[in-house]
């Protein structure tokens, strides 16, 4: 699956079919700092995503 | 069920069934997007009802910077203001003067308000104090967060009162308020911890923090619902701040174990009661330069104002 990071970076993993929550996790991202889109559409981190899916990973902790 | 274009799996909303957007603890339910903005408008009205913040005649004046959560705030204000009496919504716009931060975030609150029709005010640093930050803080960068606060404040009290507010409302979330918690607990800071603004007195136009159950990724998922999600520039200072250490410890915690910053409001509360009629608290009195409220000989202002040499 295709990632964009918080800072608009991109990587793709291999993982097979798995939930956002274990994405993320494995980024080592913490859920609660994060919202979490799948092909553009908002997404709880229950949501499981899977090979065809990009994934765009938005910081909502903001300093100011 | 199906995404349109990839192949995800999400869990409908427990209400409607139409595709949840997020997943809500206590109790536990995921919620479309529909029914997220009504859940999330609901704990804002309760939030202001429950704790009187909104009484008819108020004029409002809305800490707006043009960052999330006091975009969230107007937004919401705007949309419950139909059901309050004789109530009016201005925007305060503080510009600190910080390099290649605050223009854009004001530019954002500027195009929030005329977008919604809502009054709105830029008051600057220099105006008020001779100086944008990025100046006053030359050498002292590490101080930052606390000199930028205590004037900040300031100018939104004397900003509130130029323009015939009532109250002055915040974005303050869930998490801010349990960071701020667990920093005066750091400190050793008991009064500062349990200092309630909230109290109308002669001295003081009330503060209300209408989104201060509502923790920080959940105003997100609402703007992001409405369209409204902006990603603006980081304050620059924010490095130098203990929140930050903070904010990251509690959001391990929160996600380790949930309900974490819940707790922490509930214990500030409970020691709250514990010390009412203690004398915990400093006499207020006036600033023997300045005249505003002080709990000391000297008032934050006016003692910082030393302390810059100014």
């Amino acid at each position: 699956m295709k990632i964009i990071l918080p800072d608009n970076s991109k990587k793709t993993i291999d993982t097979g079919a798995c939930t956002i929550e274990q994405v993320l996790i494995a980024l080592d991202i913490n859920p609660v700092e994060v919202i979490v889109s799948v092909n553009g559409r908002l997404v709880p981190e229950d949501a499981v995503a899977t090979e065809n899916d990009e994934i765009r990973i938005i910081r909502v902790a903001h300093g100011g | 069920m199906s995404d349109r274009e990839g192949t995800s799996k999400i869990t409908g909303c427990t209400l409607c069934h139409e595709p949840a957007v997020a997943r809500i603890r206590e109790p536990d339910r995921h919620l479309c997007a529909a029914h997220f903005i009504e859940f999330f408008e609901d704990r804002v009205a309760r939030t202001i009802r429950t704790e009187q913040q909104v009484k008819p005649g108020d004029r409002i004046a809305v800490a707006l910077s043009g960052g999330k959560d006091s975009t969230a705030l107007l937004l919401v204000l705007s949309r419950l203001l139909p059901t309050w009496e004789r109530v009016h919504l201005v925007a305060i716009t503080i510009d600190e003067g910080i390099e290649g931060y605050r223009n854009e975030t004001v530019q954002a609150a500027v195009q929030l308000t005329e977008t919604l029709g809502i009054e709105q005010h830029t008051v600057s640093f220099p105006e008020l104090f001779g100086d944008n930050l990025d100046t006053l803080l030359i050498g002292r960068e590490a101080e930052a967060c606390t000199v930028c606060g205590i004037l900040r404040k300031k100018a939104l009290a004397v900003a509130a009162e130029k323009y015939g507010a009532t109250k002055i409302a915040t974005g303050h979330n869930l998490d801010d308020e349990a960071q701020s918690v667990l920093m005066n607990m750091l400190r050793g800071d008991l009064p500062r911890l349990i200092r309630d603004a909230t109290k109308e007195t002669p001295s003081f136009i009330p503060r209300i923090k209408p989104l201060a159950l509502t923790p920080e990724k959940e105003i997100a998922i609402y703007l992001f619902i409405c369209n409204a999600w902006k990603v603006l520039p980081e304050c620059p200072y924010t490095r130098f701040a203990l929140r930050a250490e903070v904010r990251g410890m509690l959001s391990k915690l929160e996600f380790q174990n949930p309900g974490t910053l819940q707790h922490l409001i509930e214990s500030k509360k409970k020691i709250e009661q514990y010390c009412t009629d203690m004398p915990v608290m400093d006499t207020l009195r006036r600033c023997r330069e300045c005249g505003d409220p002080s709990s000391g000989d000297l008032c934050q202002v006016c003692r910082l104002r030393h302390s810059l040499g100014r």
